[in-house]
């Protein structure tokens, strides 16, 4: 069975390539969480709390947007017509 | 002394924490001291009458080898995995111990046992209003206790597994 989809989506595993090659474990070591926990966020298994959520994005100095994105329809921005 | 274990690469395996061994536990457990339980006193309901049905000290037993049983397997559980560890040189520390994940998988798993526990409990007070036989009101409970052990390990592997 496939693993349950969370609607949040993330960067994390881009972001940890971009910052020079981290590793799950180290970001597990700066989130204080386990690499389990790391790796259940990237795989969309596990969707954080807002304040890990944010820790995260501070790690890699990008704004929550840049790290995660929420991909439930019907609450877009763009004008009705 | 000089030691050389090293964090884990992300290709290493993922291994599991305390906490999710001590489910693992829990669920083989209580699986095998209930269908023992069961296995003992099935033929004995069946075979004489009820109020005559020695239930209690299975019961105790049952019970007693859960609790036990539960202990000793999440500490063999979480010795064996410092150890697999060790052995591929990786640094145990920050590895086993459980974190917020571990605690919102325990919350999500404990509320889905209570409620089929919970729930039993009608059952319970239904069958002690129309004075049944004690066998019938404490295998009742003990049937809802092991329903709801088993609901809550396998909602907690699956949140494990699947993610929720």
């Amino acid at each position: 069975m496939p693993p349950k989809p969370t609607k949040v989506t993330n960067q994390v595993r881009a972001l940890r390539f971009e910052s020079g090659e981290m590793t799950q474990a180290d970001l597990a070591e700066r989130l204080k969480v386990t690499r389990q926990t790391v790796i259940a966020i990237e795989q969309g298994k596990y969707s954080p709390s807002l304040e890990m959520a944010f820790e995260i994005a501070r790690v890699f100095k990008r704004p929550l947007d840049d790290v995660f994105q929420y991909a439930a329809g019907g609450t877009d921005d763009q004008p009705s017509s | 002394m000089s030691h050389d274990l090293r964090q884990p690469d992300d290709d290493d395996p993922v291994i599991m924490t305390v906490d999710q061994r001590s489910v693992w536990a829990y669920l083989t457990v209580v699986l095998i001291t209930s269908t023992a339980y069961f296995v003992v006193v099935i033929p004995r309901a069946l075979s004489q009458p009820i109020e005559d049905v020695s239930w209690i000290a299975p019961m105790l037993w049952a019970i007693g080898a859960s609790i036990v049983g539960t202990i000793v397997g999440s500490i063999f559980g979480s010795i064996g995995g410092a150890i697999g560890l060790a052995i591929r040189g990786i640094e145990p520390k920050g590895q086993l111990e459980g974190d917020l994940r571990d605690k919102d998988i325990k919350r999500l798993g404990d509320r889905r046992g209570a409620l089929i526990s919970g729930g039993a409990m009608f059952g319970v007070l239904v069958l002690a209003m129309i004075g049944a036989d004690a066998f019938w009101i404490g295998n009742l409970v003990f049937l809802a206790g092991t329903v709801g052990a088993l609901v809550e390990g396998v909602t907690k592997i699956l949140a494990y597994r699947r993610g929720f």
